[in-house]
């Protein structure tokens, strides 16, 4: 698992590379944590490598999405694949984020 | 407590002992010594006041025999009045007659015969026994002027005269009872006597004694002394002089007068600086007073001795005692410092314990990174320190690991053991073959073998790659092969390290394929032993391995058999284990068994069985990310909620097919944790009500056909199922 963080003026783009499964999301989670600090802009999250997500992903999702919420800012999920797409369905993800 | 605590209460302990034993002696030994002494003064006066009273019968039957003498003649006196010239006879009868008697004489009253004014014819015994006649009625002895004479007139019973030197006669000390005599018409016409010698009270009351050094003294009326042991103040001192020289006192003062008054008793005087006791008597009729002088040390002198005798031995058992604590307190001292030591040294074996214990591996799972590992090692030392030793580590996808035993126990033993985990640490770092590995240590510890310890010693390099395993082993257990079947691993008999350098050693291969795996052990293992001096063999070893499960698990059922084995009886040996259970290589012979390890790492091991599986029970390659996640959260929740404490433990997973069903049953034997109780989540909620958890078993729901959950011997068991088609 990979996260490949950059900024421009208008956003900042997480890249997630490979799958977020639950000891990936363990890794991965002082990376989220950092992004909190941006969530008053926009978090654009860059799904065009991730092939696979679990619950444990989900739920870093869902702590940007609820900081960008409090913060007044705005969460953007990227080129998420066919598998993820239907795991957000399942879990309503679908409504909680701008799917691009 | 600490023991220089027990040492001080000790020797506390210690004096006051001694001190409650010697006032007990002391105490005893007084009150022993004033009954003693007072029984002691009870029987000196028993004594005394018998002998006295011996003493005077024996002098009364003589003063008796005496006064007889003369009481019976008197009639006859009498009698023959009117021929003087035969009362001569008279006096010669009561000699003859009495032997008592010494001398007798019929003395007229001056001018009683109208022609001798003067008469007096006396018998007396001369010394060898003849009588002998002669007559009192000389000018120079001038009777009337005789205290036994005058006094007799004065005395109509009769009167004992004061002791004197006879001179008329025999030169003897003697006294005489003397009676007046009447006529017929009543008057006193003479008086009649008997002398008795004083020789034989002096024989009579001078060998009496009581105690050796007390002697006996008779005084007259007028204190005169008539028998004493110092023979020059025999009738030449009055019991006043000699009572002068005495301390005077008011008991001195009280003995003068009460021998002189004629009373009895018993008072002490003081005499040339020692003590005396003396008892008196007054002796019927004579006037005399008998007295028996006792010294006080003569009346205690056994009290004395035995006292002596008392206090030394109770001054030898005081020392004894005194001695005994003494030893004691040194041996307590010596304790404190063995024991002072002994934790000292305790505590350098814990240190030294915990540093040899951090010299293994000791976390598990070692590699849970690795899927195609699953390995556990244990060491439980005997003492705290041992010589058993394993090591493991990976290296360019190899695992070199080893298990030793060195021989001997203890502190040498774990020093052994030290230096040969450094060794193959060092050496399996660049070296890459296990008989180069362990000819190698093999020469460095025979170098420096001075104290002759060997180590048993198997080392092994498992290629994960390649599924093949290298292996030397030096004259350690051959390690048990578990495959379809268990055996023993074929081992050469190669001599253990450490006994002559310069030796080569035979190494050994053999290829080693999917969920193929290796049992490690010491001695401390198979000859554990019970307290009937059984041992666990290998036959138990055997079954205690029997079936499949984690590699740690192995471990726990093997240590509990073996633990159940031995009972109440004491570890002898270290026992060190090691499972090595290999799951990589042949992937497409994936089982329908899956275990994991109680680490979230581990799940992503499910990726890799699903898609080994996959073409074998017919599932479409599109189904595999879905049910990847659905037994991913399904085993997560076991980690998380099964076993939520740090810990090890194992999550079972098997998968079946039954028509177009797939089944997959998760098992753990973790707290009981029903998943499918927790409440749906509500994936309508807005961003700030959804809650962060809970989508995991939702997640399980939505993917599988069915979820049901049992607890069953104590296990959480999960099932699920998916239609496929």
């Amino acid at each position: 698992m990979e996260v490949k963080i950059t900024r421009d003026a208008s956003c900042v783009t997480a890249s997630l590379v490979g799958r977020l499964d639950t000891p990936a999301s363990v890794e991965a989670a002082p990376m989220f944590e950092e992004l909190k600090a941006d969530a008053a802009g926009t978090i654009v999250l860059d799904c065009s490598e991730l092939s696979y997500i679990s619950s444990s992903g989900l739920r870093l999702f869902l702590t940007i999405r609820k900081a960008a919420s409090e913060k007044g800012g705005k969460v953007i999920v990227r080129s998420i694949n066919n598998e993820i797409r239907a795991v957000f369905m399942m879990t309503g993800f679908l409504n909680l984020f701008e799917i691009q | 407590m600490k023991v220089t605590e027990v040492v001080r209460q000790w020797s506390r302990a210690g004096l006051m002992i001694i001190i409650v034993v010697v006032a007990t002696l002391e105490a005893s030994s007084i009150l022993q010594y004033t009954f003693s002494r007072k029984g002691m003064q009870q029987e000196a006066n028993n004594r005394a006041e018998s002998q006295l009273e011996a003493a005077q019968n024996k002098i009364m039957d003589i003063i008796n025999q005496a006064e007889a003498a003369v009481r019976n003649s008197v009639w006859i006196v009498e009698w023959c009045m009117s021929v003087p010239d035969s009362l001569h006879r008279v006096a010669q009868r009561i000699v003859q007659d009495n032997p008592v008697v010494v001398g007798s004489t019929v003395a007229m009253v001056p001018g009683y015969l109208p022609d001798r004014p003067l008469y007096s014819p006396y018998v007396f015994q001369a010394p060898g026994g003849d009588l002998r006649f002669s007559s009192l009625a000389t000018e120079e002895y001038d009777y009337p002027a005789q205290e036994w004479f005058y006094k007799a007139l004065e005395n109509e019973s009769g009167y004992w005269s004061e002791p004197y030197i006879d001179t008329g006669g025999g030169d003897i000390l003697m006294t005489t009872f003397s009676m007046p005599v009447k006529d017929s018409k009543g008057k006193t016409a003479a008086v009649l006597t008997a002398d008795i010698s004083l020789d034989w009270l002096t024989d009579l009351v001078g060998n009496m004694t009581v105690y050796p050094n007390a002697f006996n003294m008779v005084v007259s009326r007028s204190g005169q002394i008539m028998v004493c042991p110092v023979e020059s103040l025999v009738m030449n001192h009055t019991i006043n002089d000699l009572i002068s020289r005495m301390d005077d006192t008011s008991a001195t003062r009280e003995l003068n007068r009460a021998l002189l008054s004629g009373e009895s008793g018993h008072t002490n005087i003081k005499y040339n600086g020692r003590n005396d006791f003396v008892y008196f008597s007054p002796v019927e009729r004579t006037g005399w007073a008998m007295s028996i002088i006792i010294p006080e040390d003569e009346i205690f002198r056994n009290l004395k001795n035995v006292s002596l005798m008392v206090t030394i031995f109770q001054i030898l058992g005081i020392m004894m005692l005194i001695l005994m604590f003494r030893s004691m307190y040194r041996h307590y001292e010596q304790n404190k410092k063995l024991n002072e030591k002994r934790e000292r040294m305790e505590g350098e074996l814990n240190i030294a314990s915990g540093i040899q214990m951090s010299m293994v591996p000791k976390v598990f799972p070692p590699f849970p990174e690795r899927h195609d590992l699953d390995m556990a090692a244990d060491i439980v030392p005997a003492k705290e320190v041992g010589g058993d030793l394993y090591d493991y580590f990976i290296r360019d996808e190899k695992l070199f690991f080893c298990i030793g035993d060195v021989s001997g126990k203890g502190v040498p033993a774990s020093l052994v053991m030290a230096v040969t985990r450094t060794s193959f640490r060092n050496l399996a770092a660049r070296e890459d073959s296990p008989s180069a590995i362990v000819r190698i240590m093999n020469d460095s510890l025979s170098a420096m073998n001075e104290s002759n310890m060997f180590v048993t010693f198997f080392c092994g390099v498992l290629d994960l790659q390649k599924g093949h395993l290298r292996y030397c082993n030096a004259g350690h257990n051959p390690p048990i092969l578990l495959t379809s079947s268990m055996q023993m691993l074929p081992v050469e008999a190669n001599l253990p390290l450490g006994i002559m350098s310069g030796m080569e050693f035979k190494e050994q291969e053999m290829d080693f394929h999917y969920d193929d795996a290796l049992f490690l052990y010491t001695d401390g293992l198979n000859e554990a032993e019970n307290s009937a001096h059984e041992q666990f063999g290998e036959d138990r070893m055997k079954k205690a391995l029997h079936g499949r499960k984690g590699a740690y698990e192995h471990l726990k059922t093997v240590e509990a058999q073996v633990r159940a084995f031995v009972g109440e009886a004491p570890q002898s040996d270290d026992l060190t284990m090691l499972f090595i259970h290999y799951l990589g290589k042949d992937k497409d012979i994936f089982g329908t068994h899956l275990v994991l390890h109680n680490d979230i790492r581990q799940v992503s091991r499910l990726q890799d069985w699903l898609e080994a599986l996959s073409p074998g029970l017919g599932i479409d390659e599109t189904l595999v990310p879905g049910l990847n996640l659905a037994l991913e959260e399904a085993v997560t929740n076991v980690i998380n909620y099964a076993y939520p404490e740090e810990g090890y433990g194992s999550v079972e997973l098997d998968v079946s097919r039954e028509g177009d069903e797939l089944r997959f049953v998760l098992s753990d034997s973790g707290k009981a944790f029903d998943p499918t109780a927790k409440p749906e989540v509500d994936i309508s909620a807005s961003v700030e009500d959804r809650p962060i958890g809970g989508l995991g078993i939702h997640l399980v729901r939505q993917i599988m056909d069915s979820v049901s959950y049992e607890r069953k011997e104590n296990m959480n068991i999960l099932t699920m199922t998916k239609k496929i088609q």
